[in-house]
């Protein structure tokens, strides 16, 4: 209880301060919008459904671009913790491409793919790839070598010991990887649809700052925001929910 | 004499260490009698945990012969358990799963048997729905042992299985492994350094020299001298020291307490 309020004190304030400057500052709705204001905006974009609607065009972009780079990165990330030999091979470019930054694919991506659904799809694939790779590989690669010494001792096949060693072992870091790749999708998704975009959430953004409406901005940065955070927390439930028995440590 | 379990023979190993080989085991001979108790001590990089590897298969080697049931050992087999001093048990399995971890080709109902038969037998009625995490350092080691078990292997090597504990469990679980040994009728080889352990468990003390690792006795135990408080223990164990201090003998007078 008292986390949730310390934690709401800057929150409160900034709120407070908010409220002040807009009450009794000189400064246009159309620059920084009351919170009555926001208010109206929220209302209003509830109400005709283009919130719902953008944000679930958003949302479905995210699903489709961060399920094709989990198993991507879940896949390649174990093979290449389990064999040098394909880790050697892929790990030099992998970490050369790593360095470039997720705006910069923009301009190839939408040269490739349009500005269509697809080129959303691909952002973000590269986007979250690599954090769910990175992970996965040090997850599969820190798998204690006693661990592959009992696995050897009863002459576990790679499959077998693939399911029974090492992903048991690495699923706690490749979850921080899913978690870390959930929350660059989100971000991904946003900054291509801010750039080129007929529709989602980051479109309705840029939408309606040419329209000089402040409020919506507003509105759509808090439920990007809001939707980040649930999605932490999705990610968060599912791994006590893949771990068992890191729970029970608790009461150890 | 009944026939060799194991058997090793001019065994030699070396490792390759910054490029330049290391000898950590020269000329072992060796041979292990059914259903014997062989205790293994040596000062620690003695290469006596290097020799049970070689001899469960997980190690290779290059010079000499190292056989189990008569058979050359190229790899570990279901015949040869083993008991590794981090017990290794899998920490995302539940008791009963890490103690049938190595159970192959069973339907599942065989599998559930064998699997509470050696629960009970070390002693862990209760406890097969646990994790590792919840368990204490010597109900590890005695799932540990279970698992090694579990195949009904007709040797079962030991690698230091209680240097982790406290003295007081090391003493229980000393007990046990050898009420387990006397029911099963497994082989058991085990490495220690624990001087009063290898006496009290071993039907025969192999004692090592330090790097390269060197047999310099092997001393048969008898019945008597296996209880702590009896003489022939303590002169037993005054054998040992002597072999394994005997650079520094000084320091073995005045240290020696009996």
């Amino acid at each position: 209880m008292k986390k949730i309020v310390r934690s709401l004190i800057v929150p409160i304030i900034i709120i407070i301060v908010w409220a002040l400057v807009t009450t009794f500052g000189d400064i246009p709705q159309s620059l920084l919008p009351s919170l009555p204001f926001v208010g109206v905006g929220l209302r209003n974009m509830v109400e005709s459904g283009q919130l719902a609607n953008d944000l679930l065009i958003s949302l479905g972009r995210v699903v489709k671009g961060f399920l094709i780079a989990a198993v991507l990165g879940v896949t390649l990330g174990s093979l290449m913790g389990m064999s040098k030999t394909i880790c050697e091979m892929l790990l030099p470019l992998f970490t050369t491409i790593r360095q470039i930054p997720m705006m910069a694919w923009f301009p190839l991506i939408i040269l490739w793919c349009g500005i269509g659904e697809s080129s959303k799809v691909v952002i973000i694939v590269i986007a979250a790839f690599f954090p769910i790779l990175v992970n996965t590989l040090s997850g599969i690669q820190s798998t204690p070598e006693g661990y592959l010494e009992v696995a050897k001792m009863y002459h576990l096949n790679t499959w077998k010991r693939f399911v029974k060693l090492y992903l048991p072992h690495a699923i706690p870091q490749i979850l921080v990887g899913l978690k870390l790749g959930l929350g660059v999708s989100w971000m991904a998704v946003v900054a291509s649809e801010l750039v080129a975009a007929t529709s989602g959430i980051g479109y309705r953004m840029n939408d309606a700052r040419s329209m000089m409406q402040s409020n919506k901005v507003i509105v759509c940065m808090l439920v990007i925001g809001l939707v980040g955070i649930l999605m932490d927390k999705l990610i968060s439930t599912l791994f006590s929910l893949f771990t068992p028995w890191e729970k029970v440590k608790k009461y150890n | 004499m009944s026939e060799a379990i194991i058997k090793v023979e001019h065994l030699n190993k070396q490792f390759i260490v910054d490029k330049k080989p290391i000898q950590v085991l020269k000329d072992i001979n060796l041979e292990v009698q059914k259903g014997e108790f062989i205790t293994i001590v040596g000062h620690s990089g003695c290469g006596k945990s290097t020799l049970l590897k070689i001899i469960c298969g997980l190690v290779g080697y290059e010079d000499g012969v190292v056989e189990r049931n008569g058979h050359k050992v190229e790899g570990p087999g279901p015949m040869c358990g083993m008991v590794f001093q981090d017990h290794r048990l899998l920490p995302w399995l539940k008791i009963k799963d890490n103690v049938g971890f190595g159970l192959k080709d069973l339907t599942k109902k065989e599998k559930e048997e064998t699997v509470q038969q050696h629960i009970d037998l070390v002693g862990l009625h209760g406890f097969e729905n646990s994790y590792p995490s919840q368990l204490s350092g010597g109900m590890s080691q005695r799932a540990s042992i279970a698992r090694g078990l579990a195949n009904n292997p007709s040797i079962l090597l030991l690698d230091e299985p209680f240097g982790a504990l406290d003295a007081l469990t090391r003493i229980q679980m000393q007990k046990e492994i050898l009420r387990i040994q006397k029911e099963q009728g497994t082989t058991m080889v085990m490495v220690t350094h624990d001087i009063d352990e290898a006496i009290v468990l071993g039907n025969r003390i192999v004692v090592m020299s330090a790097r390269p690792g060197e047999i310099k006795d092997i001393i048969k135990v008898s019945t008597a001298a296996r209880q702590r408080n009896s003489a022939d223990f303590s002169y037993v164990k005054k054998r040992i020291y002597e072999y394994l201090f005997e650079d520094s003998e000084q320091d073995a007078e005045t240290d020696y307490v009996i």
